[in-house]
C-alpha cells in the first residue's frame, strides 16, 4: 500500500510524470491507431493540430502537478538530490536509453523500407514517449524496492 | 560472494535524545527516506555517507555498520 506522504518527493514527480504522459498521449496514440487522424500528405494540419494540444495538456498537467507537489511538500521540494536519488536516475535513464536507441533504430532505419510520413514520426514519438515511461517506471520501482 | 550489510542506526538515534531520521539525514546530507532504507537495510550508503554517519554518532565505522558473511 503507497503512502502518499511518505514517499519520497522526486517519486512523487516520476508518479505525476507516468500519470502526464498517460492522460494525454495515451488518448493521442488511441486515436492514431484508430484511424481518427485520415492519412494525407505531410503536413497534415488535423494531425500538427492533434499533436500540439496533446503537447500542451501534457506540460499543463505538469506545471499544475509540480505547483501542487511543492505546496504540499514544501520542505521536501528544496531539498537536493542524494546520492540515492542520483543512484535511481542513473539506472533509470539507462535502461529508458536502451529502449529509445532501439526505437530509433527500428523507426530510422526499419520502418522507411514499409512506411512513410505520419507513420514514421507517429513511431517515433511512440518510442520516445515509451522511453520516457519506462524510465520514471524504473525510478518509481527503484524507489518501492528501497522504501524504508 | 554473499554477504549483507547491517547497521545500529535505529537503537544509535534513540539512544541520542531520539533523534529524528529526518534530523540524522539533514546533518549528513541525504533526505529522511535514505536515512529509512540504510536503517531497514534496503540501501547500501556510500562510505562518505557512513562515515558521516559514523561522525554524528562520533562512534567508529564499525561500531555502527557491520558486515556480515
Amino acid at each position: 500500500m503507497l503512502h502518499w506522504q511518505v514517499i519520497p518527493y522526486r517519486e512523487k514527480v516520476a508518479w505525476l510524470s507516468i500519470a502526464a504522459m498517460l492522460a494525454t498521449f495515451g488518448p493521442y496514440f488511441t486515436l492514431v491507431a484508430t484511424g481518427y487522424f485520415p492519412v494525407t500528405p505531410m503536413p497534415d494540419l488535423r494531425q500538427l493540430a492533434g499533436y500540439a494540444v496533446t503537447a500542451a495538456v501534457q506540460v499543463t498537467i505538469l506545471i499544475v502537478g509540480h505547483i501542487v507537489l511543492r505546496r504540499s511538500n514544501p520542505l521536501d521540494a528544496k531539498v537536493a538530490a542524494d546520492e540515492r536519488d542520483i543512484a535511481i536516475k542513473h539506472r533509470s535513464v539507462t535502461t529508458a536509453y536502451y529502449v529509445l536507441i532501439t526505437g530509433m533504430i527500428l523507426v530510422g532505419v526499419v520502418m522507411p523500407f514499409s512506411s512513410n510520413g505520419w507513420h514514421i514520426v507517429n513511431s517515433a514519438l511512440f518510442m520516445i514517449v515509451l522511453a520516457e515511461l519506462v524510465q520514471y517506471s524504473v525510478m518509481v520501482i527503484g524507489y518501492r524496492r528501497q522504501a524504508g | 560472494m554473499k554477504g549483507s550489510l547491517s547497521n545500529n542506526i535505529r537503537l544509535l538515534r534513540f539512544v541520542q535524545s531520539e533523534m529524528t531520521q529526518a534530523e540524522l539525514g539533514q546533518r549528513v546530507g541525504v533526505t529522511r527516506q535514505t536515512i529509512a532504507a540504510i536503517e531497514a537495510g534496503k540501501y547500501s550508503p556510500s562510505l562518505e555517507v557512513a562515515f558521516r554517519i559514523a561522525g554524528e554518532f562520533k562512534l567508529p565505522l564499525e561500531q555502527v555498520f557491520q558486515w556480515q558473511e
